[in-house]
């Protein structure tokens, strides 16, 4: 088996961040990012880091792109450590990384473009070139010589994804790129993620979106409050949740209804999403719908509960999220304590 | 296809002199295009120092009577000899003094708020985080980065010259012009040292106006913009003459105007310089690096 492109080993950062709480005095207090993250990424391979906001995504991206040092651990990226071996970390890979940022606003796309080419050290023959086929690519002609200040944000962050590309570098760090897009345009990045794999190019790529890792990655790894908490094939994932079911039910429920499924026998998990106008959706999992599907309904029903709709669903990357968390890809768990907990419940 | 588009990605091996000139070149360039984007900016900071220079000379004349008596209260208070005879003359190079004084204070001004406007700037666009993805040398960055400011503040300096001898119906011709100039250009290295000082600083603090505005007072008076430091009590005259600018302001002026500098005679203040041209920048430069470091420690360049 060939070497690891990414080998990510024991990796931990914790961040000091000052409480400006009343009361808190100056204290500071510890954030824990990362804790011993253990990854291998293949060569050739898109691998998807998938996450809900504050699992730790961005920050393993940014100590594997050197911006960050870890608080111990390490890693090597093609063959190259990420603290001892800087530069040829950083001319081994292309990066998009805070969505539309990192552009000159008084520059036009080609003057970005060009610029950071010669800051990755990239002939001016060979830069002209290069732009002028990712111009093409990604259909960037129509605005391309204009200042970036005059783009809308779905143009900003095009050229932010050509920024990537413009260095030819063997492997792509993609954080969130599609985060601000419109379907459209984010369906068309992920085929030329796709196509720039195909061509060789090794991609890690993170989201808080499953059905952006389901449709795109090779293997995933699935990441919360800084840990791995599983890691394989889209395939592999789901079937480790063995030969549960989900049920989901959409309506008004009130509080308790949480609490009395979970105390129902078989079943296994509940997870909730909150919607507009207080409804919600409770995501059930269960050995098998067909025989639980009377008793979540009662449940259920009898306790000032509206249900609008219920459903067996196919299981999906974010269950396996659910069965491993009890909560749902959209909790925003950079929010620790109180918050992040009560995601359990709704 | 396949082969040809999965590149081992530029510049691996280490680039060439040709790929770092390439660098500062680049940087040098954007820097230029995207200051001359913003129309009048240039113009308008010419303008500062030559009004800088008018203050004391309408006050003295104001306090004194008149502006050769302002003149003769200036040179004898200060200790400094007016070299001519003639009173005319003395307010001549009265003038002339405060002129190269804000001329000067506007070179070593602009040249570290530049930098920390830079730093502060590429920090807020994310463009600083974008530069630390690069491959490229630091060095090679900000030589570009200097290379700029110091054409700016160039540019800045003639045209203030200009507009102030008109003015002030003064001729920096006169005298020693040519080893004032060499003088400036010997005090560049040294702003370069001061200024990754006071960049690393932004960096750091994320915050550069309200450091610039109290660095601007601090700055004007340790470098005896409108006096020779030999006014001010011993400690604080000994750090202010420690100050590089300082040093360079008082050659400049001390050559021009044919004055004695306060630092002795031509042989200490061009041994000083020299001293100060390679070692400020090499303290300098290691102070940003290890800065760097601690800010990649900590939260990363891209928190702002
Ligand atoms: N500079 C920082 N200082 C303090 N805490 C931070 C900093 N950056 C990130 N964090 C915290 O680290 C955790 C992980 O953040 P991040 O890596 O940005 O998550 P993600 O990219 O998955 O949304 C969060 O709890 C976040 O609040
Ligand atoms: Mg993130």
């Amino acid at each position: 088996m060939p070497a690891p492109i990414i080998k990510v080993e024991d990796l931990s950062k914790t961040f000091l961040s000052k409480e400006r709480k009343k009361g808190a005095g100056r204290k500071k207090k510890p954030v824990h990012a990362l804790k011993a993250v253990n990854l291998d990424v293949k060569d050739g391979e898109v691998f998807g880091l998938l996450g809900p906001n504050g699992a730790g995504k961005t920050t393993l991206i940014k100590i594997l792109t050197t911006l960050l040092l870890p608080t111990s651990g390490t890693a090597w990226v093609n063959g190259y450590n990420i603290t001892k071996e800087e530069d040829e970390v950083r001319a081994s890979i292309g990066c998009m990384l805070m969505g539309d940022r990192g552009l000159y606003w008084k520059l036009t796309g080609r003057e970005n473009l060009d610029y950071f080419g010669a800051l990755y050290h990239v002939p001016k023959a060979d830069r002209t070139k290069k732009i002028e086929e990712l111009i093409a690519l990604l259909k960037l002609g129509d605005f391309i010589d204009r200042t970036v200040e005059t783009y809308s944000s779905g143009q900003r962050m095009i050229v932010a994804f050509a920024k990537s590309l413009v260095n030819d570098a063997p492997i792509l760090f993609l954080d969130e790129p599609t985060v601000t897009m419109d379907v459209p345009t984010a369906r068309e990045l992920r085929r030329i993620v796709r196509e720039m794999n195909d061509a060789g190019k090794t991609i890690l790529y993170t989201t808080h979106l499953m059905h952006e890792a389901e449709e795109l990655c090779d293997r995933v790894a699935i990441i919360d409050h800084g840990e791995i908490i599983a890691l394989g094939t889209p395939e592999e994932l789901k079937q480790s949740l063995g030969h549960e079911d989900v049920v989901s039910l959409e309506g008004i429920f009130p509080e308790s209804t949480v609490v009395r499924l979970r105390a129902v026998p078989g079943i296994r998990e509940v997870a909730v999403t909150a919607g507009d106008s207080g409804r919600s959706k409770l995501d059930v999992m269960v050995e098998n719908s067909r025989a639980m599907l009377p008793r979540i309904i009662e449940a259920v029903t009898g306790n000032g509960a509206t249900i609008e709709q219920i459903k067996p669903k196919e299981i999906t990357l974010e269950d396996v999220f659910v069965a491993k968390t009890g909560r749902t890809l959209a909790v925003d768990t950079r929010v620790v304590g109180e918050k992040a907990v009560s995601g359990r419940g709704g | 296809m396949a082969a040809e588009t999965v590149s081992k990605g530029f510049g691996l091996g280490r680039p060439g002199s040709r790929g770092s000139l390439g660098v500062i070149w680049s940087v040098f360039r954007a820097r230029i295009k995207i200051i001359t984007r913003y129309k009048g900016a240039v113009l308008l900071e010419s303008i500062i120092p030559v009004v800088f220079a008018g203050l004391p000379i309408l006050l003295g004349s104001a306090v004194a009577g008149s502006e050769q008596a302002a003149a003769a209260n200036f040179f004898s208070y200060t200790g400094t000899t007016c070299p001519s005879a003639l009173p005319s003359d003395c307010a001549t190079l009265f003038r002339l003094y405060m002129l190269m004084g804000s001329n000067t204070f506007m070179i070593v001004s602009l040249m570290l708020w530049l930098i920390g406007y830079w730093v502060r700037r590429e920090q807020e666009t994310g463009t600083l985080e974008a530069l630390y993805l690069a491959p490229a040398k630091r060095l090679y960055i900000l030589a570009g980065v200097t290379s700029y400011t110091l054409v700016r503040s160039l540019l800045a300096f003639v045209t203030a010259t200009v507009l102030g001898s008109i003015v002030f119906q003064v001729n920096p011709l006169s005298g020693l012009f040519g080893a004032a100039i060499a003088y400036l250009v010997l005090g560049i290295p040294a702003l370069w040292g001061i200024s990754f000082f006071f960049g690393a600083l932004v960096m750091r603090i994320k915050e550069a106006n309200s450091v610039i505005q109290l660095l601007q007072w601090v700055l004007a008076f340790a470098m005896g913009v409108y006096f020779p430091v030999t006014v001010f009590p011993l400690l604080l005259r000994w750090t202010a003459m420690a100050f590089p600018p300082t040093l360079m302001n008082d050659a400049i002026r001390s050559t021009l105007l044919g004055i004695t500098s306060i630092y002795g005679p031509w042989y200490v203040v061009l041994g000083l310089m020299l001293m100060a041209a390679w070692t400020v920048p090499l303290l300098g430069y290691q102070f940003f690096g290890l800065v760097e470091r601690r800010v990649r420690r900590d939260q990363g360049v891209g928190q702002f």
